[in-house]
């Protein structure tokens, strides 16, 4: 569960990115965070996983207030939380399998069980053991995303907050993805999509929280 | 490390030559003791007698002289002995130091001190304590060659942690800078650590590990090089100089010192770590 009640966030030059935003997630929802570039969609995921403090306001996940979460504390939320980007954000120079055990490792999972998870978690996603060994740009944009998602759901997370997944990849591969992700909501776990593809909002039937200019959109 | 090879061998080089330059002035005084005591070993008074002191007064005098502290052994050098001491040293003059009269060579006593005395503060001392005896006329003693080396080590004493200090500071900016560098090439791994729930020591202990590492590789290169530089120096320089100082014992830094060395570069890289994370911020 996601709850945000009267939140204020500016950043520093007085740039309001959001303004008196409140709403509420159930668990098990999907949910998309609609609005144009600079309408605050990156910085509401961001508040939700602690990588930025709200100026106001109170954050709830997980029966967890957010806001006045120690930094010791924000590890132990971040694992209840998958992030998907636009831009992947795989690490290039490393192989695929490599890419998904250092996250395992960095979490502290069990040695000799990581290479039996990250071909459980590639499965989830669609990818064979092919991709383990090679190195995300030899990969389409579509597996690279796959990869990512991957990525976010290992520590199997009540939540998966996307930014703009489908923002890189064509039509095709967008519906790819969208798919992936129903199908991880589908197995109980909240996602929240934000984006600005108004066309890709309108062929789900989910609901909608519209951003504009840092305020809820009436 | 070794992502970012070139400057973490160019960071342990600048550390090590930091550390070679420090280890080296510690090296310089724990020497310079033994030339000093070189020295302080052939260190002899002289006191020079006043003209027509009768032959008579000499046994008492040297007895005298033997009851003050810090004296070891009186020996008396009447003119006659003095004269012919200075024509066997100068036999291959012989004509020109004919007729010379045995009164121009003033009689002596020459004086070795206990040696807990041969230090160039109790030599003083003592100097200017035989110095108001009456019969003397002058006393010698090589205190200004003394107290000019005592004065160098000394300074090199106090020097060598004015310039640990600041060498200090050298390594530990240097390590940050390295660090800082490791930082900025792995802020991609960096972030997606963080975000998917990494702790802050999972995150920074390879840093400090970076930076420790390299204080320590950087300090036990130097000490490396620094014991070929001595065995070199030992085995074919110091055989000269010892013609100039005598025998000389000269020894490498003591395990201890070694151990501090290593210590202090573990510690200024460590807090070169440090620095650089803090600097960075939000990791």
């Amino acid at each position: 569960m996601i709850q945000f009640f009267r939140v204020y966030k500016t950043y520093p030059g007085n740039i309001r990115a959001l303004a008196n935003i409140s709403f509420k997630i159930e668990q098990g929802e999907f949910v998309f965070v609609t609005g144009p570039s600079g309408a605050g969609k990156t910085t509401l995921l961001k508040l939700i996983i602690r990588a930025e403090r709200p100026d106001q306001g109170e954050i709830v996940v997980n029966k967890r207030n957010v806001a006045r979460l120690r930094h010791s504390q924000i590890p132990a939320l971040r694992r209840e939380i998958g992030f998907v980007f636009q831009d992947f954000k795989l690490l290039n120079h490393k192989t695929v399998y490599d890419n998904i055990a250092l996250v395992l490792r960095a979490v502290g999972h069990n040695k000799r069980e990581i290479p039996k998870r990250v071909r459980q978690v590639l499965r989830v996603v669609g990818l064979e053991d092919w991709v383990l060994k090679q190195l995300p740009l030899k990969l389409s944009g579509g597996e690279q995303q796959r990869v990512a998602i991957a990525r976010a759901l290992l520590n199997t997370p009540a939540i998966i907050l996307a930014d703009e997944p489908t923002g890189n990849l064509d039509p095709d591969l967008t519906m790819e993805i969208m798919d992936l992700l129903e199908k991880v909501n589908a197995l109980g776990t909240t996602v929240v999509v934000a984006t600005h593809n108004t066309g890709l909002v309108a062929q789900y039937n989910k609901r909608t929280i519209p951003l504009y200019r840092g305020r809820v959109a009436a | 490390m070794k992502e970012n090879g070139p400057a973490h061998l160019l960071s342990i080089g600048t550390i090590a030559v930091a550390f070679f330059l420090f280890a080296s002035f510690l090296l310089l005084p724990l020497n310079f003791a033994s030339v000093l005591e070189a020295w302080e070993k052939k260190v002899q008074i002289i006191l020079y007698l006043k003209d027509g002191i009768g032959e008579e007064r000499i046994p008492p005098l040297t007895k005298e002289l033997r009851m003050i502290e810090g004296i070891h052994e009186v020996r008396y050098v009447s003119q006659r002995t003095a004269k012919e001491s200075f024509e066997r040293d100068l036999a291959g003059y012989g004509g020109v130091l004919k007729g010379l009269k045995e009164g121009i060579f003033p009689a002596s006593f020459e004086i070795t001190v206990q040696e807990r005395f041969r230090t160039p503060e109790r030599i003083r001392t003592l100097a200017a304590r035989l110095d108001g005896i009456k019969e003397v006329e002058e006393v010698q003693y090589g205190g200004v060659w003394l107290e000019r080396l005592s004065l160098i080590l000394y300074t090199l004493r106090w020097g060598v942690w004015v310039l640990g200090g600041v060498l200090v500071a050298i390594i530990v900016s240097v390590t940050a800078n390295t660090v800082r560098l490791t930082l900025y090439n792995k802020r991609g791994e960096i972030e997606i650590l963080k975000l998917v729930g990494a702790t802050d020591a999972f995150v920074k202990l390879p840093f400090y590990l970076e930076g420790g590492l390299q204080g320590l590789v950087g300090a036990g290169g130097s000490i490396l090089l620094l014991l070929v530089l001595f065995h070199v120096f030992s085995s074919k320089v110091a055989p000269y100089l010892s013609f100039y100082f005598g025998q000389l014992r000269l020894s490498f830094l003591p395990p201890h010192m070694i151990a501090w060395i290593l210590g202090i570069g573990v510690a200024a890289g460590l807090l070169g770590g440090l620095f650089s994370l803090r600097k960075a911020g939000g990791i």
